[in-house]
């Protein structure tokens, strides 16, 4: 599904996000990143959906390299990839319908498949009865549901979630947990860096550890330390 | 269909937003094409109110319809032959009958009540010294030639009004071309400003991935509507140029010339077309610019 051979990424100023990286991730995987703040946690999501290009080795990600990746094809690419961040970037003037159903107006799908599958996901995160109200009448856990919701309404082949609990309690993060597993037993491959020990620890799922851009531990069924 | 009314859904819930500053810019198209409307009328008025005089042309024989060949042969060796000539061109009666047709073609019914035969053929004579002494003696000479109608020439008052008309349609053209450039700024500042209060938007959309045409094409589509919307309020202005300005020259005796200051039926329909795709293009060069600049997809 996923694989990196030597993939570096050096930023301006000489900064070295990532190096040398080589990782292998298989369809349905769950994976957590760890490593401190810095360690090239990010700049490894943010490689997998394009949003960075690799300086050197190669990346390849459903079948294709995105090296190589032309950029008007870079669409087509994200939309096998859900992303979901620590701010949960839903529209503040969008009800949590019209927030999932953006999802799939602005990729072009239509209005027969969204009136289907937008009320479905919604009831799969939970949100089924909440369809109507503003992102903020929600707690933090129920917009991060909606920002779930809306990079899972696609049936993505990937799903990316950048410290999706980094703002929220520890019993509304088992929940979003809850979810994510659910995600990731429909086939679904999860990445998602975090800070969180807790989760890991409990989840006990694939850890890959990251220190300066260095992958320096690749465990299945790891913990955080 | 569906993508469509998104589009323009979109589109105008931005225009609506930012209404100040789509009101600026569409103004400003309309002020500027308006001039670069009337410029182009006036310069073709001026262009047909002078049609005979130009590129030298200082005076001209009008031959009599039924002149006979000798006569005109006559004529013709007099230009030939004379070393005050420079040049001279035969507009003969079927070319003649063309030219009066295209001048009149808004008056179908003096058109119909004359046929080629009954034109004038007639020589535009351009004479090696252009003083107003030496053309008016050279004319006389040739009014007395035998077969000839009349001579007219292009005394003084033309080449005025040539030289005035061609000014003011230039500092029209000027004064647009100015504009134009203004409201294709406006019109980018505008499209600008739009990408600044959908950013949020922007950046979930390139996330999910909507393509980028899929993203650009409303903004493009917004500049593209403020220069079409704009010209189209330039449109009637022509006609106010034509039915007001142009005819009241038209119906003034105080310059017998400017009766002939007159533009072409559906001239002004085809400057309305040429301004509807000026507009549009600067609405839609401004946009892109914007597009390519902020948006960065």
């Amino acid at each position: 599904m996923i694989r990196l051979e030597g993939v570096s990424k050096v930023f301006k100023g000489d900064v070295t996000a990532l190096r040398e990286v080589s990782v292998e991730i298989q369809r349905g995987e769950f994976v957590f990143l760890v490593g401190p703040s810095g360690s090239g946690k990010s700049t490894f999501l943010r490689l997998l959906n394009r949003e960075e290009v690799p300086d050197s080795g190669r990346l390849m990600v459903a079948g294709k390299d995105i090296g190589e990746m032309r950029s008007w094809k870079v669409p087509y690419l994200r939309r096998e990839i859900g992303y979901v961040f620590q701010d949960y970037k839903l529209l503040s003037k969008k009800t949590v319908y019209e927030n999932v159903a953006f999802g799939l107006e602005v990729i072009g799908r239509p209005r027969s498949v969204i009136r289907k599958q937008v009320p479905a996901i919604l009831d799969l995160v939970g949100l089924g009865t909440k369809a109507e109200r503003f992102p903020d009448e929600l707690s933090g856990g129920e917009q991060q549901r909606v920002s779930i919701a809306r990079a899972f309404v696609n049936r993505p082949l990937i799903l990316m979630a950048d410290e999706p609990t980094g703002n929220l309690d520890p019993s509304t993060s088992v929940g979003i947990m809850r979810l994510l597993d659910r995600i990731n037993r429909t086939g679904t491959t999860v990445i998602m860096a975090t800070h969180d020990r807790g989760i890991v620890d409990t989840m006990r799922r694939r850890v890959i550890e990251l220190d300066r851009g260095v992958v320096v531990r690749d465990e299945s069924r790891g913990v955080y330390e | 269909m569906y993508r469509l009314w998104y589009y323009l859904r979109e589109t105008v819930l931005s225009i609506w937003r930012n209404l100040s500053l789509t009101l600026a810019a569409i103004l400003t198209v309309a002020v500027s094409l308006a001039l670069v409307g009337s410029s182009m009328m006036i310069r073709e008025g001026a262009e047909r109110a002078t049609a005979q005089f130009q590129q030298g042309v200082e005076f001209v024989v009008f031959m009599n319809p039924d002149a006979d060949t000798d006569q005109d042969a006559a004529i013709r060796h007099v230009l030939d032959s004379s070393p005050a000539i420079e040049g001279y061109t035969y507009i003969d009666k079927a070319a003649a009958y063309d030219e009066f047709e295209t001048l009149f073609a808004d008056k179908p019914e003096l058109i119909e009540s004359v046929t080629p035969d009954v034109m004038p053929p007639s020589y535009r004579i351009v004479p090696v010294d252009r003083s107003a002494g030496n053309v008016n003696e050279l004319a006389n000479q040739f009014a007395a030639q035998p077969g000839v109608r009349e001579v007219a020439t292009a005394t003084e008052a033309i080449r005025q009004i040539d030289d005035f008309s061609t000014l003011v349609s230039q500092a029209l053209l000027v004064a647009a071309v100015v504009l134009v450039a203004v409201s294709a700024l406006l019109i980018l500042n505008t499209v600008f400003t739009a990408i600044g209060a959908r950013r949020q938007e922007i950046e979930v959309m390139k996330l999910v991935g909507a393509s980028n045409w899929f993203i650009r094409i409303p903004f493009m589509l917004e500049g593209t509507i403020h220069g079409l919307i704009g010209a189209a309020m330039a449109i009637p202005v022509l006609f106010v140029v034509d039915n007001e300005v142009m005819a009241f020259f038209q119906e003034s005796d105080a310059v017998p010339l400017f009766r002939g200051f007159a533009v072409p039926e559906g001239f002004v329909w085809d400057t309305s077309i040429w301004l509807l795709i000026l507009g549009g293009a600067v609405g839609m060069i401004g946009s892109a610019v914007a597009v390519t600049r902020y948006l960065d997809v």
